[in-house]
């Protein structure tokens, strides 16, 4: 019981709200310079880790360029330095070869993701609203779950032909996956009082469902996109692999037929700039769509 | 209109515990509360005293007897029960001020009134300039105020409190409860508050229902006669903080066991 600490009553109310402006005046300048200096700070330690990861790509280059000239032991024809492979991108980038393919492959990713990303969610939604839906889904949709997309290549050829259909089938079949599972869990899990607040405050099934259910779901939602668009790069690559007339892999794997490692390492650093800039792009737009996301989760 | 607000009639609640027998949550429950009154329910964890407040808000129907509001068997939550929760209950995407309207907005209240509506409700629990703040940028205290604003802005008949002052620390407790009051008086809503806490009951209530667990039934229905504002260093104040404590201990006692039946769960074991 509480009871002991509660005699203290009294004058409370005045030193709960908020202390007076009256210290605000003197102390304004040094608030002011505070907050200068505070700022100054972090921008310099910003600066800072900037320099360090420029710095750490630089060093990853200069062991590169560096490796294949030290010896024998290593042949340059099978590991190019970063100069040869720069050299190589050059010509391809300004004829146009390198933008193309890469508008390509974007397309087919960026439909393949948005196809998986509406059936996604509305199968979340849906499963996770409706018992009976639930109960006759799980199965089939846990066995499917199970199977690797990858798996799925050669059949997807068979069905879609080699044109933009078997990829961005491919992609949208491997990313629905884990956009489904997650958006199920997060609607699942919405803390029932949620639910009862806004059943108390007179909300239908269809507000419940658009202002209470999807915000709450939200987090996982965003968790399932992002792992979605991964899981869309690695498809785009193993479909455009398998054929494919265009495409970054198609380059990597004309590359390969030709013997050019450097052509090969070329498609291998524009997959990984893509992954991350979708990755940052999709951060950077959470956090100015849902202020209260990255705080509250 | 006669006849009381609100009406337990031989109300029973019963749970599966995890072996599939049952559990008495509550065992044959009547209980009327008029309109305007304050009723505190008390009692230790276990007797029922949340199935009641859960019961009234209309998230279970009862397994047996019937729960009357104005005279009408309950049929689902609805905006003239107000519920304010022990916590986490306000929606994280909204704002102090979104969260307040929220209720107008599901009756269709147009923005603008529905805007000015939820500050002048935030204003009367002193938060109008977090309006625009987020829950996670509120203290817990702030949260709860918020919470009460949002139940009362749409008018309810009654406010169902299930330990909304549980969670925070006991200074401010103490300005949350009398802010409560002044609430209560202002608007003449009937408020329904379960708490565990002996001192809060006898500092809100003008009724405190003593409950007691395994099963849960009402043990005593104690009429708090003090004026309000009560002051918790008088004399009265001790000599009805004395009387709860008392009929609670009572109820344990004839409960059974060594330390009382504090948990319903175990008559099921």
């Amino acid at each position: 019981m509480t009871a002991t600490t509660e005699g203290m009553t009294g004058d409370r109310r005045a030193t709960l709200r908020r202390p007076a402006a009256d210290a605000a005046t003197d102390g304004a300048a040094f608030a002011e310079a505070f907050r200068r200096a505070h700022r100054r700070g972090r921008r310099r330690a910003a600066w800072l880790r900037a320099l360090l990861n420029v710095m750490g790509i630089l060093l990853f280059l200069a062991v590169w360029e560096a490796v294949p000239r030290l010896g024998t032991w290593v042949n340059p024809v099978l590991l190019p330095p970063p100069s040869v492979v720069f050299d190589t991108f050059v010509p391809m980038l300004l004829s146009g070869e390198i933008p193309a393919n890469i508008l390509v492959s974007l397309r087919r990713a960026a439909l393949g993701f948005a196809i998986a990303t509406a059936t996604g969610v509305t199968a979340g939604l849906l499963t996770a609203r409706i018992g009976l839906l639930h109960h006759v889904s799980e199965p089939i949709l846990h066995g499917f779950r199970s199977v690797p997309s990858i798996a799925l290549v050669p059949l997807s050829v068979l069905w879609f032909g080699i044109g933009e259909g078997s990829k961005v089938a491919l992609v949208a079949w491997g990313s629905f996956f884990p956009i489904w599972i997650t958006t199920f869990i997060g609607v699942r899990d919405v803390p029932v009082a949620y639910l009862r607040s806004a059943a108390c405050l007179g909300a239908g099934r269809l507000a419940t469902l658009l202002l209470v259910v999807l915000p709450a779901a939200l987090p996982m939602i965003l968790a399932g996109l992002r792992q979605g668009i991964a899981v869309s790069l690695i498809l785009l690559v193993a479909a455009e692999l398998s054929g494919a007339r265009e495409g970054i892999a198609y380059m990597m794997s004309t590359g390969h037929q030709m013997f050019r490692v450097d052509i090969m390492l070329i498609g291998l650093v524009l997959l990984g700039t893509f992954g991350f800039i979708a990755d940052r792009l999709f951060v950077a737009l959470i956090r100015r769509l849902f202020p209260w996301y990255t705080t509250a989760s | 209109m006669s006849g009381p607000l609100i009406d337990f009639d031989r109300v029973s609640q019963i749970y599966a515990s995890r072996d599939g027998s049952p559990v008495w949550a509550l065992r044959d429950v009547s209980l009327t509360v008029e309109a305007g009154e304050f009723v505190c329910l008390i009692g230790p964890s276990g007797c029922g005293k949340s199935t009641l407040i859960h019961l009234l808000a209309g998230f279970l129907t009862p397994t047996s007897g019937d729960v009357r509001f104005r005279g009408r068997p309950l049929a689902g939550p609805g905006p003239e029960r107000g519920v304010v929760f022990q916590e986490y209950a306000l929606f994280a995407w909204m704002t102090a001020r979104q969260n307040v309207e929220f209720g107008l907005r599901m009756q269709r209240v147009s923005a603008p009134i529905r805007r000015r509506r939820a500050l002048e409700a935030l204003d009367r629990v002193g938060l109008r300039h977090a309006a625009d703040r987020y829950p996670h940028e509120l203290s817990g205290g702030m949260r709860q105020r918020v919470a009460v604003a949002r139940a009362l802005v749409v008018e309810p008949e009654v406010v169902l409190m299930d330990e909304p002052f549980a969670a925070v620390d006991a200074m401010t407790r103490t300005t949350l409860q009398e802010d409560l009051l002044r609430l209560w008086r202002e608007t003449g809503v009937s408020v329904l508050f379960v708490t565990h806490n002996i001192d809060e009951a006898v500092f809100l209530a003008q009724r405190v229902v003593v409950m007691g667990a395994g099963p849960g039934v009402i043990r005593e229905d104690l009429t708090v006669d003090l004026p309000y504002p009560r002051d918790r260093g008088s004399a009265d104040f001790g000599r009805e903080y004395a009387r709860i404590a008392a009929a609670l201990a009572r109820g344990s006692r004839t409960a059974g066991g060594a330390d009382g039946g504090t948990d319903g769960e175990r008559r099921a074991a």
